[in-house]
C-alpha cells in the first residue's frame, strides 16, 4: 500500500471514530470535525453567496444540521461529501428566498472583490485583471454550474463525488461543468492576449 | 482531427478522463490550430485560477466555540420534535380560545343571573343592551322597582322562548330584538309591575337618550 493511501485510510478510521464519539455527545470529537472541515465549507458558501456573514451563518446552519442528524449518516460516505451536501442545500435555499424577493439574482453586480489583491500583491496589472475577470464570470454561472466548478477545482471534488453533493445524475453534473466551461470561455474570451501572457508558461506546461 | 472533434474532447481532457491516444491527437491539434490552442489555454488558466486562488475571506476564528454553543443550547431545549408541534399547535390553540370567547362558549356552563334569574346566553345581549339605556337615568330608590321591571321582563323573554319552542321558527329570537322592542317590552313589564316605574324610554313616544347630554355612567351597570 502507498503512503498516500495508507494516509488516506488512517484519516477515513480516524473520521469514522470521530463521528461515533460526537454520535455519544462526544464535545471534544464535534470540535475536531468542526474544525476539519469549517474553513473548507467556509469558503465554499462564501464563493456561492459571496456575502461574509451569511455564508458564516449558512456554515453554522449546516453543521448543526449535520449534527442534528448525525445518527443517519452513513459511514460508507466521506463525512465532508455530506456535510458539503447540506451546505448547497441551505445555500440554494437561501438564493431562491433572496430572488424571491429581489427578482432574478445578478451576480455579476456582486461586488467582486479584490481577489488577486489577497493572492500576490506583486503580480502584473494584466493578471490581476485575468483573475478578477476570472472570479467575476464564475459570479455569473447559475447556481449549480458554480458549484460544481467550484467542487471540481477547489475542492478536488470527482465528478461521483460532485454529484452525491449537487443530488443530481453523474450525467448532468458533467453537463454542468460543461456548460460552465463553455460560459466562462464566452465570457473570458474578451480578454486581450497580453493579459494572459502572465499565464502562458502554466498553460504551456499542461500540454 | 478537426476543431469541432478537437473541443468535444475539451472536457475530458480537463477532468483527465482522456484516453492517451486522443489526448496525443488534442495535442497535435492543439500546436497547429491556434483558435483551439487559445480556448483550451484560457480554460487551463481559468481552471488553475480557481483552484488555487487564495480566498480573500476566512472563518472567523471564534467561529468553532459559537457553533459548539448552539449546540449545547439546542441539546437542552425541548426535543425538536415538540418544538415543531408547540411552533404549529400554539397559534392554533390561540386562535380557537379566541375563536370559542367570541362564541360565548365560556357562559355555557355559568349562570347568569340578573335579579337572581337565570338568563339564557341568547337574551344576554338584548338585556345588557336595555340596562345600559335605563341604568343612567335609575334613582337610588327606583332601583328595586327597576329590578323587578327587569326580573319580569327576563320572565316574558323566556316565554317568548317558549312560545318560539312550540310554534317552530315564526318567532323571534331574542338576541335579533331591536332596542325599542325590548323597551316595549320594557314597558309592559312595568305596567304589570306592583310600583310602576316610570323611566325615560319607557314610553315608545317618548324622546330616548341621556338628559342634557350627560355622559352614559356604566358604573349601575355592573350591579345588574
Amino acid at each position: 500500500m502507498i503512503v498516500a493511501e495508507r494516509e488516506a485510510t488512517t484519516s477515513r478510521e480516524r473520521e469514522v471514530m470521530l463521528i461515533g464519539r460526537a454520535r455519544a455527545g462526544d464535545r471534544i470529537a464535534l470540535r475536531e470535525l468542526v474544525d476539519a472541515h469549517k474553513d473548507r465549507l467556509f469558503a465554499f458558501i462564501w464563493r456561492m453567496v459571496r456575502n461574509h456573514h451569511e455564508a458564516e451563518d449558512i456554515c453554522q446552519d449546516a453543521f448543526l444540521k449535520a449534527f442534528a442528524s448525525l445518527d443517519t449518516f452513513s459511514c460508507e460516505y466521506r463525512f465532508s461529501t455530506w456535510l458539503f451536501t447540506i451546505g448547497y442545500r441551505v445555500c440554494l435555499n437561501r438564493l431562491r428566498r433572496k430572488r424571491s424577493f429581489t427578482g432574478d439574482l445578478e451576480f455579476s453586480s456582486l461586488a467582486a472583490q479584490d481577489e488577486a489583491g489577497s493572492s500576490a500583491a506583486l503580480e502584473s496589472e494584466e493578471a490581476v485583471r485575468v483573475r478578477n475577470s476570472v472570479w467575476s464570470a464564475v459570479d455569473q454561472l447559475t447556481p449549480p454550474q458554480r458549484a460544481a466548478i467550484l467542487l471540481f477545482y477547489r475542492n478536488d471534488f470527482g465528478c461521483q463525488e460532485i454529484a452525491r453533493v449537487l443530488q443530481l445524475p453523474l450525467a448532468t453534473v458533467k453537463s454542468h461543468l460543461h456548460r460552465a466551461r463553455v460560459r466562462l470561455r464566452e465570457l473570458l474570451e474578451g480578454l486581450p492576449d497580453q493579459d494572459w501572457s502572465s499565464f502562458r508558461n502554466l498553460s504551456e506546461r499542461a500540454v | 482531427m478537426r476543431c469541432e472533434e478537437a473541443r468535444q474532447l475539451f472536457d475530458a481532457y480537463l477532468d483527465g478522463e482522456l484516453a492517451p491516444s486522443l489526448a496525443t491527437e488534442l495535442g497535435a491539434h492543439r500546436v497547429h490550430c491556434p483558435d483551439c490552442r487559445r480556448s483550451l489555454a484560457l480554460l487551463e488558466v481559468s481552471g488553475h485560477i480557481i483552484s488555487s486562488d487564495r480566498d480573500p475571506v476566512s472563518v472567523p476564528e471564534d467561529f468553532s466555540d459559537r457553533l459548539l454553543a448552539c449546540v449545547e443550547v439546542r441539546e437542552h431545549a425541548w426535543p425538536a420534535r415538540v418544538r415543531r408541534i408547540l411552533y404549529v399547535a400554539g397559534p392554533i390553540a390561540a386562535a380557537a380560545v379566541i375563536a370559542l370567547a367570541f362564541l360565548g362558549f365560556f357562559d355555557r356552563g355559568r349562570d347568569t343571573l340578573v335579579a337572581g334569574v337565570k338568563v339564557e346566553p341568547t337574551h344576554v345581549e338584548a338585556g345588557v343592551t336595555a340596562s345600559h339605556s335605563i341604568a343612567p337615568f335609575l334613582s337610588a330608590q327606583d332601583r328595586e322597582a327597576a329590578e323587578r321591571a327587569i326580573d319580569l321582563w327576563i320572565e316574558q323573554m323566556q316565554s317568548h322562548k317558549a312560545a318560539k319552542a312550540k310554534s317552530g321558527d315564526s318567532a323571534q329570537e331574542p338576541s335579533d330584538l331591536t332596542i325599542l322592542q325590548v323597551l316595549e317590552m320594557l314597558k309592559d313589564a312595568n305596567n304589570n309591575a306592583p310600583n310602576p316605574l316610570h323611566f325615560p324610554g319607557a314610553d315608545p313616544n317618548e324622546p330616548f337618550g341621556p338628559p342634557n347630554g350627560l355622559p352614559v355612567d356604566d358604573g349601575d351597570v355592573e350591579d345588574l
